[in-house]
């Protein structure tokens, strides 16, 4: 191998490892907040230099422009879907696309609003305006999600896998299931519901909130007694498995907030394209 | 110290089986080596694996012997402790030692389970998928509610209707379901009532709502001017706007200047506002260079840039029609009237006494017993002999047998003939009951006396009123007719000598007459007393000047009218009758309007 040759493998594999090691936020120096940035300022100079009559609206012709540039950007932005499940290399990395799909995203807000003329009222139009708005907010909360929970979450696991919380939870209830067995009716069936119960019973409502009224773990260790020595080893065993619930629903819950945007930002999206379907054929219906 | 060792083996017919023994000591050793307490034969135990020893507190110490750790509770430790009295399970390979105390001793149990049975699919438990609908049901829950009910269900409402006629009233409600949520804005005030029926000026699907259906409800609005003309006098568009308008007129769209290109509608609840005055300027600033042949002068603000008043009058005795002044000339009206402003208006005069003599009038004249407003609040009625005049110009001939004057009537000279011939053919009553001198006719109060000509001469009396001297000839010019009789000379007087604009009397109410008609200086009929720009600019200037008390920044909407610059628009219904005076003769409202509209097109 020459030199030369070497030297450009080198620089290659150098450029790699950087565009490895950087955030699709920092994609090339920050390229696509730029183009979103002038963007954003060319649509909003020619909002404020261009004089509509009698008043800015999406029907003027530069209302149309503002509202062809949205339209566009949005059936793109919501290819992201498809091309994350196509494996290619090459300029259009994910990468670069995911930073496009981001910051071009926001500039929507920009070119969304001048395209109303700031007109909003109870109708179509203004239902895709606020779809929208929301995809993007979604969209927001993503990538701070993405940013800031991941570490929580890490620290909520305390060096066990999920597997391992669920095993715990298993080997507690195991025991309890032995030490329950000198108990009375009443107190057996309050440590039967526990055990019965799911460590993942309750709805999205809970996961989000870390909220579980209907906990029955909960339940059993408020109506356990003390009085035998078989009921205090039940009830220790119980705050054992309350400790070990919480992890889990500790995890649950940073999981769900990690979760949840993406669930609204791609059910908003599509509830988007019908709606934006909708304002477009309405306008051209009703000329 | 002592343990009990109990193990529970499930056999392959599922049975359980199990087996208990005691072993003696302080500790005990736990792996896969047989020389073990509690020999495991699994692989993944080591062979010295663990050792659980008694501590001195009672707890349960448990220690890794070799390098790797066991499973307590879930977790991997490599050293931990068991209260014994609440129990801990050991995890060993698929072994499971659950230790507790039980009586005396310290019961070891040791059950195998199966490993990790179905342990990929619990974990999906910890996903918010798994708690929440997929989020593709979600998505094609809310966008196929969105596209049925904001979009199907007016479409096909729309398609399935039975077209009505457009209905201003708003008494016909809209069949179109939901398409309300179309709308993108209030209707202007004016339309409020068409707010429930879309497709009343939506007609059709995908097409632009056309000046037709406009026309349809606003019959007689009048043109601007024809569409040639008005598209040939327009500046060009912006380049933006000449694109829009291409592409739209290309899809059916009625062009720049069709009715909603200026009309925009769904602005809010709020009164169309007329034109301002760049709207006016745009084509009337620089027309002459784009219509080379139009007689209207350019025009763009009140105060710096807009023609001479050109009035209406008629420039030669018996004239067909009105001209109009040309810029800078002074008129000489020729009505065919004889009337001295200055003689009726001149308050110590004898027009003056004698109307302070009359019970109608009771003072001098004033402009108002003549001039009464119209109620077009622009216009002036018709002044008629019988009440403005002959209070003082009586036509008075005799007295009736029953009571009261007849009278000449006035305006047709055959009925004129024949009334002086009725005044001669039968011996006068006395006029008043005084005594008479001979040759004195009337009364000998100071009132006005008319000369009738002594009734002797009656049938040349219509002669002799006809002639110089005589009682027609007071007011009237005469003339000959075409057979050489005698005649007067037609009243020809314009309803409005401004016609391509309107000036509102009742706005200028605090002013007198005087200010603007210079009427008190007036000797003679011919005198056009209409004021020159210049009178106006006292007070009116162009949009852009500064408001102060004695100036008015005027508009063009403020005194001409697009559709009607004659008139102001009265609104849908209200403008009833002819078209305002000496204006081109409105297309008839009859014909159909897209007819109408054909024809201003070309």
């Amino acid at each position: 191998m020459t030199a030369g040759a070497s030297r450009s493998r080198f620089r290659e594999d150098e450029t790699r490892r950087d565009s490895d090691h950087v955030s699709f936020l920092r994609h090339k120096r920050f390229r696509w907040a730029w183009a979103a940035l002038a963007l954003s300022l060319a649509a909003a100079a020619g909002y404020a230099l261009i004089d509509q009559d009698p008043r800015p609206n999406g029907g003027s012709w530069y209302g149309y422009t503002l509202g062809t540039i949205g339209l566009g950007l949005i059936l793109w932005l919501s290819l992201l879907g498809v091309r994350k499940r196509r494996i290619n290399p090459g300029a259009w990395s994910l990468k670069a696309w995911t930073s496009a799909h981001v910051y071009l995203g926001l500039s929507l807000v920009v070119v969304g609003t001048l395209h109303t003329g700031f007109q909003i009222g109870w109708n179509v139009h203004s239902l895709a305006y606020v779809l929208m708005l929301l995809v993007i907010a979604t969209g927001v909360y993503g990538v701070v999600a993405y940013t800031t929970l991941p570490a929580r979450l890490s620290d909520n696991r305390r060096e066990m896998t999920r597997a391992q919380m669920l095993d715990a939870l298993t080997a507690i209830d195991r025991q309890l299931d032995g030490a329950a067995q000198p108990l009375a009716r009443g107190e057996a069936d309050l440590v039967l519901a526990a055990l019965r119960q799911s460590p993942f019973a309750g709805g999205a409502l809970a996961r989000l909130t870390g909220r579980y009224p209907a906990c029955q773990t909960a339940r059993a260790l408020a109506g356990m007694d003390t009085a035998s020595e078989a009921q205090q080893r039940v009830r220790a065993l119980l705050e054992k498995r309350a400790a070990q619930l919480a992890q889990i629903r500790g995890a649950l819950r940073i999981q769900a907030a990690l979760e949840v945007w993406l669930f609204l930002h791609i059910t908003l999206t599509i509830a988007l394209i019908a709606a934006l379907s909708a304002h477009v054929i309405s306008v051209f219906y009703y000329w | 110290m002592t343990f009990l060792i109990r193990t529970i083996d499930i056999t392959a017919s599922g049975r359980e089986i199990r087996r208990e023994r005691l072993s003696e000591g302080l500790g005990l050793t736990v792996g896969r080596a047989a020389e073990n307490d509690i020999h495991l034969p699994d692989l993944a135990v080591e062979q010295r694996h663990i050792g659980i020893t008694l501590s001195k507190v009672g707890t349960l110490d448990i220690a890794a012997l070799g390098t790797l750790g066991f499973g307590l509770d879930g977790r991997v430790v490599t050293q931990a402790a068991i209260d014994p009295a609440t129990g801990g399970e050991i995890a060993l390979g698929s072994a499971r030692l659950a230790v507790i105390r039980e009586g005396d001793a310290i019961a070891i149990t040791i059950s195998q389970i199966a490993a990790d049975e179905g342990r990929g699919d619990v974990l999906r438990g910890f996903a918010l998928a798994s708690v929440l609908p997929s989020k593709r049901a979600m998505s094609w829950t809310f966008a196929g509610a969105i596209l049925l009910v904001l979009l199907m269900l007016p479409v096909a409402s729309h398609l399935l209707r039975t077209p009505a006629r457009p209905d201003p009233t708003g008494r016909t409600p809209g069949v179109v379901l939901m398409d309300s949520a179309w709308s993108s804005g209030e209707l202007s005030l004016k339309h409020q009532s068409l707010t429930e029926n879309c497709e009343s000026c939506h007609v059709a699907a995908f097409e632009s709502v056309q000046d037709e259906t406009c026309l349809s409800c606003h019959k007689d609005i009048g043109d601007h001017a024809p569409m040639g003309r008005l598209a040939k006098g327009s500046p060009a568009l912006s380049p933006g706007d000449a694109i829009q308008w291409k592409i739209g007129q290309t899809l059916g769209k009625e062009g720049p200047l069709g009715c909603v290109a200026c009309h925009s509608e769904h602005e809010g609840p709020v009164r169309a506002a007329a034109g301002n005055a760049a709207f006016c300027s745009d084509c009337h600033k620089d027309m002459n260079l784009r219509l080379t042949d139009t007689a209207i002068a350019n025009a763009h603000d009140f105060g710096k840039g807009h023609p001479e008043f050109r009035p209406l009058y008629y420039a030669s005795f018996g004239a067909a029609k009105p001209v109009r002044a040309a810029p800078g000339t002074k008129p000489v009206e020729r009505s065919g009237l004889k009337f001295p402003h200055d003689v009726h208006m001149n308050k110590a005069g004898g027009a003056a006494r004698m109307a302070v003599s009359l019970k109608q009038y009771g003072k001098p004249l004033e402009c108002a017993d003549c001039h009464v407003l119209a109620p077009d609040r622009i216009s002036f009625r018709e002044v008629k002999m019988e009440d403005a005049c002959e209070g003082c110009h009586s036509l008075v001939s005799g007295r009736i047998t029953g009571g009261g004057f007849s009278k000449l009537r006035h305006g047709d000279l055959k009925q004129l003939a024949a009334d002086l011939a009725k005044v001669s053919a039968a011996p006068r009553p006395s006029l008043a009951p005084q005594r008479q001198r001979p040759g004195q006719l009337g009364s000998t109060a100071p009132s006005y006396r008319a000369d009738f000509g002594r009734p002797v001469r009656a049938y040349i009396g219509i002669s002799n009123a006809l002639s110089a001297g005589g009682v027609c000839t007071e007011c009237h010019l005469p003339t000959t007719g075409p057979s050489g009789q005698a005649d007067l000379v037609p009243v020809n007087l314009p309803d409005r000598f401004l016609a391509s604009g309107y000036f509102n009397h009742e706005a200028h109410k605090k002013q007198e007459c005087s200010d603007c008609h210079a009427a008190g200086t007036s000797k003679a009929a011919s005198d056009l007393l209409m004021p020159d720009l210049k009178s106006c600019r006292q007070c009116h200037l162009g949009a852009g000047a500064t408001k102060t008390a004695k100036i008015v920044p005027s508009d063009c909407a403020m005194c001409h009218a697009y559709h009607l610059p004659a008139g102001q628009w009265q609104g849908l219904g209200q403008h009833k009758g002819p078209a305002p005076h000496y204006r081109p003769a409105p297309l008839a409202a009859a014909t159909a309007a897209p007819a109408r509209v054909a024809k201003v097109r070309n």
